[in-house]
């Protein structure tokens, strides 16, 4: 409810003011949350099909075959394995769920959910393309993105506790009795509804900041070194773009240090409003509050320590 | 949440899709062009989701209740909801989503409250649950449908610093046309990068839209995107000789480069002295920094 009426909140008030000042403003805001919107549908439709197809056609031995059967190990493992889900950061949200309901440790679906969006081949591509002749830029992409992922995976197996996951958990797998394709075609119904909702409210809230945070302000920011991480961090949270798209974003930020923007390609993909909004969503908001906060710490932290060997 | 308004959202949130790719050019206001299949594939699937589940919910209305695979009510745990009453109960528990436990399965009688108990007691398979944000859905659906708002235009370029032209090494012999026609990004490389000054004294024709700037000055815009809208830059060139025409209006001018600074580094300003303005409509995908088309 909170993150709704932060999402709602500002729009309403843009409307509100829009209609006498700065309708400009109110249309910009209106295309940016549809852009948001319309570019992340059919990703998040390639992710619900996928964990309903999970949930509905996968056994739960293949799972406990592919992963080892240590959590400590089984985090790395999975953390790599998002190598395979071409998509950007809506898509892994449900895939992750159904794979916790298939018995897969929490630990290891998180590494997946993290390291998903920020290290598949689209992703890295764009990012090579966007860092013409700077290869080492994509290197340390990939080895910030998967080394937060890992250390979420592992301080989830230290710290975290099951009872911030929402109780419910509702892929409960194909059961005798009930058709496939029924059991498939109703779960991927209700995750996409479901997701979908929250989706929404998160392009609101990225639309907000999109709109009202020129962008010619950030020069102010980035003289100072570390400042300027810090920025460029939680600037990638609020703008909440698409990981396909967030090297070109990168790029673009000129006058920053080189590390402050790996921070921004790293944190982007793991954390942003829409993201928070669909977890909260997935997995309830104790959960969302905390893994987010945490997560955008452990990513500035890799992000600044692997920027500053490599870059 | 009724099964009936489940089938509304995906129907509304398909045809949304396919309105905006396949019916119309719409989607290039907020995405690239390369998504048009993946648009239009979204949208036919989330269509024939709602189809499906309008058929189900058609055809099986009364002893089909929705997730309730069980014939026996209470019978088969996992069915959440018993035959008979199963449609009603359905429909309580959905209004009660989000506010616990629905209000009308409980008139139902006791087959309907037992099947409801078993049903909760293990979170089933109960996929009718679902939160009422998933209405939010309708706002982008009839957006898309009835009421898309326009491309980006003045109003972000005014407030955005015009997008870091990446370094070019080499740059190619200009071709001998007049007036030459040549990208926003181009003109750029070649007046702030271009150590041969081949731009110098040629005529150029460029085409964008209009963004008032201080004074009496404006500048020739261009709206760039890497993926959708949320990520636009800017390429701009400022515009002397000619009062500005109204903002977001298409514009394509010829001129001249406007002197200062050294032309080949980064003190010379990016600006034209207009010679001709002619307005122009605005080309199906406004998105990219294209050549100008035909002759003026």
């Amino acid at each position: 409810m909170l993150l709704l009426g932060a999402a709602l909140l500002p729009g309403v008030l843009i409307v509100v003011i829009g209609r006498w000042s700065d309708a400009p403003a109110m249309q910009a805001w209106r295309t940016v949350c549809l852009a948001i919107t319309v570019q992340a549908m059919p990703f998040l439709l390639l992710g619900t099909a996928l964990s309903g197809a999970i949930n509905a056609f996968v056994p739960e031995r293949v799972f406990s075959r592919l992963l080892p059967r240590r959590p400590v190990l089984a985090v790395p493992v999975a953390g790599v394995a998002g190598v395979v889900l071409p998509g950007c950061e809506c898509a892994s949200v449900p895939v992750a769920n159904s794979l916790i309901g298939r018995g897969v440790t929490p630990a290891a679906a998180f590494a997946f959910l993290l390291s998903a969006p920020a290290i598949n081949p689209v992703v890295l591509t764009a990012t090579a393309i966007a860092f013409p002749g700077r290869p080492v830029m994509v290197l340390a992409r990939l080895l910030a993105s998967l080394a937060t992922a890992a250390i979420m995976g592992w301080l989830w197996l230290w710290l975290g506790k099951e009872k911030w996951l929402r109780p419910a958990v509702r892929h409960t797998g194909h059961r005798e009795g009930a058709g496939r394709w029924r059991e498939f075609r109703q779960g991927f119904q209700h995750d996409f509804l479901h997701a979908g909702g929250f989706l929404v409210v998160g392009a609101m809230a990225a639309a907000t900041f999109n709109v009202a945070v020129p962008r010619s302000v950030l020069d102010t920011f980035s003289g100072s070194p570390w400042l300027s991480v810090l920025f460029l961090a939680s600037l990638a949270v609020l703008l909440a773009v698409c990981s396909e798209a967030d090297a070109f974003v990168a790029a673009s930020l000129a006058g920053f240090s080189p590390t402050a923007r790996l921070a921004f390609m790293v944190v982007g993909p793991m954390v942003d409003l829409k993201l928070i909004a669909l977890q909260a969503g997935t997995f309830g908001r104790a959960f969302a509050a905390r893994f987010s906060t945490a997560t955008l710490v452990v990513a500035v932290l890799c992000s600044a320590a692997i920027g500053g060997v490599l870059l | 949440m009724k099964r009936f308004v489940q089938v509304t959202l995906l129907v509304l949130s398909g045809l949304g899709l396919l309105h905006v790719s396949l019916f119309t050019d719409d989607y290039l206001r907020y995405v690239k062009e390369g998504m048009r299949p993946l648009l239009v594939a979204s949208g036919a699937v989330l269509l024939a989701l709602g189809v499906a589940e309008a058929w189900s919910l058609r055809s099986g209305a009364g002893d089909d209740a929705h997730g309730g695979h069980g014939s026996g009510a209470g019978a088969d745990p996992h069915g959440g909801h018993g035959s008979g009453a199963g449609a009603d109960a359905h429909g309580g528990h959905g209004s009660g989503a989000g506010a616990g436990l629905g209000t009308g399965a409980s008139g139902e009688g006791g087959e309907a409250d037992a099947g409801r108990a078993v049903g909760e007691g293990h979170h089933g398979h109960d996929h009718s649950r679902l939160p009422r944000v998933s209405w939010l859905l309708l706002l982008p659906a009839l957006s898309l449908i009835f009421y898309a708002p326009p491309a980006l235009g003045a109003y972000t370029a005014a407030r955005e610093a015009p997008k870091a032209v990446d370094a070019q090494e080499h740059f190619d012999p200009l071709p001998a046309t007049s007036p030459l026609p040549i990208t926003l990004t181009d003109f750029t490389h070649r007046v702030q990068q271009d150590k041969g000054l081949a731009i110098r004294s040629r005529t150029v024709r460029m085409t964008g839209f209009v963004t008032p700037g201080a004074g009496s000055t404006w500048e020739l815009t261009r709206i760039i995107l890497s993926c959708c809208a949320a990520d636009a830059q800017s390429v701009k060139v400022r515009i002397y000789g000619v009062p500005a025409p109204r903002a977001n209006t298409w514009v394509s001018v010829t001129g001249t480069w406007h002197p200062g600074g050294t032309l080949g580094t980064a003190s010379a300003p990016v600006a034209i002295d207009v010679r001709t303005l002619k307005k122009v409509r605005r080309p199906v995908n406004g998105y990219q920094d294209a050549l100008p088309i035909g002759t003026s």
